[in-house]
């Protein structure tokens, strides 16, 4: 996996929980789970922006690129 | 009012009746081969016995057939389209038909006209095999879609 999301460190420093998040964004807390343990294939932008709106931040503090 | 779930439900009836019709089938199989003795398909009596093993493997891949259709139409119902199961059982329709299509090819012994027969039945796996293609491409968009968050 080259791009890795990392929700869980950005998450925990807002304290927010899981359930919580994905009631602001307006995805299912599967859906969150799915992209939490990198398992997505794709981010809509529109998701992008709802978690850097909820979590204010930028897309470059939840994702990022790890050389294989 | 009509709708999809009708309609499956339709098919998967149908899917019973051509069951049942093959079992019936091959229960009168051999009065039909006496009742056409001498006529179309089988012109002499010693093809009559060689004719009714072809039907017999014939009912073998069919009944494998329907009851993949049958398995099909179970997952269709259940909201489970674009799997790998489905896939699997297109597939094996597929094969069977091929296979239904063989033997009816070696049954052409008894009368040229069954190649008609042979070539409709190569001709629908061949058809089936491209709804599997479009199935198995359909279920990677799928698994795509369903992991874009």
């Amino acid at each position: 996996m080259a791009i890795v999301a990392n929700l869980d460190v950005i998450m925990a420093k807002r304290k927010k929980s899981a359930g919580e998040l994905a009631d602001e964004i307006g995805i299912t807390p599967a859906n969150l789970s799915v992209l939490k343990n990198n398992k997505a294939k794709a981010i809509r932008f529109s998701t992008l922006e709802e978690l850097c709106k909820a979590l204010d931040c930028q897309p470059g503090d939840i994702l990022e690129y790890v050389e294989e | 009012m009509w709708n999809p779930a009708k309609s499956v439900i339709l098919s998967s009836v149908c899917t019973k009746l051509v069951i049942l019709l093959v079992f019936v089938f091959a229960f009168i199989a051999p009065n039909l081969v006496d009742y056409y003795l001498g006529n179309v398909a089988i012109k002499h009596p010693d093809t009559a016995f060689w004719f009714l093993v072809t039907v017999y493997a014939c009912c073998v891949p069919a009944l494998y057939a329907l009851y993949c259709l049958d398995r099909l139409l179970a997952n269709i119902k259940k909201k489970e389209i674009f799997i790998e199961k489905n896939v699997k059982y297109l597939r094996r329709i597929s094969w069977c038909c091929f296979a239904v299509s063989l033997l009816i090819l070696i049954a052409t012994f008894s009368s040229l006209l069954l190649f008609i027969a042979a070539i409709a039945a190569a001709f629908i796996g061949l058809i089936l095999r491209v709804v599997k293609n479009v199935i198995e491409q359909a279920m990677i968009l799928k698994d795509e879609n369903d992991l874009t968050i």
